[in-house]
């Protein structure tokens, strides 16, 4: 056998090591924070429109949609996997929701969630049975899931969603969103089932190593199946809030968003090396690109300078990530 | 410490052809070398020998460039003081280390991997000339071999001779060997033995690394004990006796504990059975544990010792044969299925396929067991939490605080964590995978008086070691494996002794 490459390590040590690895975490946690807060502020300052409280709902309910599908790519990314295919299961399910609204309120949300979950099952199914690889299955789907939405309706938007559609999922309650109320219930209930239940423990376990989960009598494929299944009725739920929104559903629904909720996943806290992640995070990695996109559009900045910004954050965020891990 | 003058007696006219002096180098604030001195001198083979985690193979990394040192010199005659940055340093020194996990490309064929790096940019690989250059080497050190065969269809001895090639085509003065046998057979072992004689003779200084005793003494001039990072002895081989050399690797706990009564014969109820078990690399292994029985798996690396194990815990695929339980038979498709059947695996990487190192020590004990720990998928943090109390205490898990993250306990409280998770599953069958691999001697002894008291109280464990005197330590049977067969089986009794099994495992053919 070789020689040993961890050493041992007498019990002195491990306090200091243990506090470092919190501290680490706190910070992690703290700068997702500071860096959200920081960015508002300087907005701020720039431009007095960006904190009236009116603006402040507007960038809650422009970052809403992206926080619930980034809520699902959070528990996907905790595995170690990805879902590129979010923005496509926006597009299918949001027209198949639209079409199926005229047979009534329930057979469209119905028929939509059903899309999302037929959509998350196909991926999960494909990456954990057939152990093919997330990031390869999922852009592939991505295009299948596109493509589906344009022979739907061979292309044709779909107009005249019922009030009663729309009230549920772009309406008000006390002033407040609906798409807010929505995104905040969603990124605590997943929350509490990352922190109090086996399903969460099992994600962080087969994200901190896989190997060791199955070892200890995971089932990792089930578990993986779900998150896929989770992220895919999550970005269902998404593009209803979209076409209600609008007020119609245009196949081409929900393109970039992926890269949207990867980015508020991983400012948010989640690690694409896997087992940690946060769903509130995932709130303030949301909240973040929005306050960015208004930001930048009440300066006047062209909305194509924004794409750059967005993309510079992200990459900004993973590098924040290795950086961190390394050092931890 | 003991002996540290006696290095410089004997050759000390001639200049070692490279020194570390003054090793310091430490991890996460824990010491793994405590100002460790070695010096090799072309012609001679140095053996280097510790227990696991005693700093042996730290310090080749940092002589190799991979790690680091927090202080101390290495200088390199006739150059005098080095800065050794990384392995490519390292090999243009003409420094290279012959390790188990050896880092050849399988896909690229012999001359490739021997040239391997000496290409820049996007110049044109002079293919012939490395054929030739090749040829050269391999002539003088492994005439069978071809310079256009694929790393990957070569054995592992063959593999070992390409990795020595290279480091000789970088002008290879000092090379270094981490137990290079442990997966060779007793005659490619002589082959070897031979080649490191030839390389002593054109004058390289050999470090020579393996807790194999006999080869020890078949092969080096010199020796440096470690331990926990101190040297405790160094000087020219035939000052010690063998009784001696143990003495000082393992310090004096271990060999009181070594001395110890071997275990008397059990008498329990069969509670695993296997019969004609067979995987892809198993072929037909009958087997019988008795409650209360320790039996154990002796072999080379790769011999399917830990194959057997991997088939009676579902992570390979069972072709034929069956698994008993209590005399029941089980199907095992998947380790979940082992887990309800009964049975806890042990595995031997710990770090890669036991442990979660990022979640804390109550995760770790309850993973997997969310039959235990869960109602309608809610965590039952409160009993969980009570219950690793409780095995926290009895097996002394330190620290002691169970909000600890994994990664950083010792080894050795981390087999012990992995044992809890299993004891708490209610396992019947231990299945254990070198399980004191990278603990150290104090945590050793505890592990064995835990796997003594699994049996006391019932369990049938099978144990797989490479380590012959933990085997005859603990078990009650033995059992040789040898090409995916479990070939002899034999009682633990006063006769049986480390020349014994070491016999019937190079005995080709099957009872």
């Amino acid at each position: 056998m070789t020689d040993q490459t961890t050493l041992p390590r007498p019990d002195t040590a491990e306090g200091k090591a243990t506090k470092a690895a919190r501290s680490g975490d706190m910070l992690r946690n703290a700068s997702v924070a500071i860096g959200c807060v920081a960015l508002f502020v300087v907005f701020s300052a720039l431009n007095a429109t960006f904190y009236q409280p009116s603006n402040l709902i507007d960038i809650m309910l422009q970052s809403s949609i992206n926080a619930v599908i980034a809520v699902g790519m959070t528990l996907v990314i905790m595995t170690k996997g990805i879902d590129l295919s979010v923005g496509s299961v926006v597009g299918l399910s949001s027209m198949v929701a639209a079409d199926m609204l005229s047979h009534g309120l329930l057979a469209g949300i119905g028929a939509g969630l059903l899309v999302g979950l037929v959509c998350g099952a196909l991926n999960g199914v494909l990456i954990a049975k057939l152990r093919l690889p997330d990031f390869i299955v999922t852009l592939g789907t991505l295009s299948i899931f596109r493509g589906a939405a344009l022979i739907y309706t061979d292309g044709q938007p779909i107009y005249g969603l019922p009030p009663e559609f729309r009230a549920i999922f772009a309406g008000r309650i006390l002033d407040i969103p609906t798409p807010v109320i929505l995104a905040l219930v969603i990124a605590a209930v997943a929350f509490l089932l990352v922190r109090f239940t086996a399903l969460g423990e099992q994600i962080i376990a087969i994200g901190g190593n896989e190997e060791a989960a199955k070892l200890s009598g995971i089932n990792i494929e089930r578990v993986k199946i779900t998150v896929y299944v989770v992220s895919g009725v999550l970005s269902s739920i998404a593009g209803f809030v979209l076409i209600a929104r609008i007020g119609a559903a245009e196949p081409i629904g929900g393109s970039g968003f992926e890269l949207q909720a990867i980015g508020s996943a991983v400012i948010g806290g989640a690690s694409l090396f896997g087992g940690v992640g946060n769903p509130l995070g995932s709130l303030i990695g949301a909240l973040t690109l929005g306050g960015l996109q208004n930001g930048l559009t009440l300066m006047n900045v062209p909305s194509f300078w924004q794409y750059v910004a967005s993309g510079v954050v992200v990459i900004l965020a993973v590098f924040a990530d290795q950086w961190t891990r390394q050092r931890g | 410490m003991l002996n540290r003058a006696t290095g410089e007696g004997d050759g000390a006219s001639r200049p070692a052809a490279l020194s570390m002096t003054g090793i310091v180098k430490s991890f996460a604030g824990v010491r793994a070398l405590k100002g460790v001195d070695l010096h090799l001198r072309g012609g001679e083979v140095h053996a280097l020998l510790g227990e696991n985690g005693a700093g042996k193979s730290t310090l080749m990394k940092i002589m190799f460039g991979i790690v680091q040192p927090d202080e101390g010199v290495i200088s390199l005659d006739p150059v005098g003081s080095v800065e050794i940055g990384g392995p490519r340093d390292a090999l243009a020194m003409g420094i290279g280390l012959v390790s188990q996990e050896l880092s050849l490309v399988p896909q690229l064929d012999v001359a490739q991997n021997i040239f391997l790096g000496r290409t820049k940019g996007l110049r044109i690989v002079p293919r012939g000339d490395f054929r030739q250059e090749a040829r050269k080497i391999l002539d003088d050190l492994a005439p069978h071999l071809k310079t256009d065969s694929t790393v990957s269809s070569l054995g592992m001895a063959d593999r070992q001779l390409v990795e020595i090639s290279r480091t000789l085509a970088r002008g290879g003065r000092i090379i270094a060997f981490d137990e290079p046998t442990s997966s060779l057979t007793p005659a490619e072992q002589e082959g070897l033995f031979a080649v490191i004689r030839r390389l002593k003779a054109a004058g390289k200084a050999i470090v020579y690394i393996s807790h194999r005793m006999s080869e020890i003494r078949a092969i080096a001039d010199q020796v440096t004990i470690l331990r926990d990072g101190d040297v405790v002895a160094v000087g020219p081989i035939r000052d010690y006796s063998e009784a001696r050399l143990n003495e000082l690797i393992a310090g004096r706990e271990l060999s009181r504990e070594m001395g110890g009564e071997k275990p008397a014969p059990v008498q329990g109820k069969p509670v695993l059975r296997l019969g004609q078990l067979s995987t892809a690399r198993v072929r037909a292994v009958d087997l019988t544990v008795g409650a209360g029985e320790i039996v154990g798996l002796s072999g080379l690396v790769g011999s399917g010792r830990s194959a057997i194990l991997r088939a009676c815990f579902g992570v390979d695929a069972v072709t034929a044969g069956m698994i008993e339980i209590d005399g029941r038979p089980v199907k095992v498709e998947t380790p979940a299925d082992a887990m309800q059947a009964g049975l806890a695996l042990i595995p031997e990487d710990r770090r890669g396929h036991a442990i979660v190192p990022m979640m804390d020590v109550e995760r770790n004990f309850g993973l997997g067991n969310y039959g235990r720990f869960s109602s309608y998928g809610i965590i039952k943090g409160g009993e969980r939490r009570r219950i690793i109390r409780r095995y926290v205490e009895e097996m002394r898990i330190r620290p002691p605080r169970i909000g600890a993250e994994m990664r950083n306990l010792s080894g050795g409280n981390q087999q012990k964590v992995v044992i809890a998770r299993w004891l708490a599953t209610g396992a019947r069958v231990f299945l254990f995978d070198e399980p004191t691999r990278g603990i150290d001697v104090g945590a050793k002894a505890e592990i064995y008086a835990l796997l003594r008291r699994l049996a006391a109280d019932g369990a049938g464990l099978v144990v797989v070691s490479s380590e012959l005197p933990e085997l005859l330590l603990l078990c009650h049977r033995i059992g040789i494996v040898s090409g995916g067969r479990l070939t002899h089986i034999v009682a633990n009794d006063a006769s049986l002794t480390e020349e014994r099994l070491i016999e019937l495992a190079s005995r080709e053919d099957a009872p």
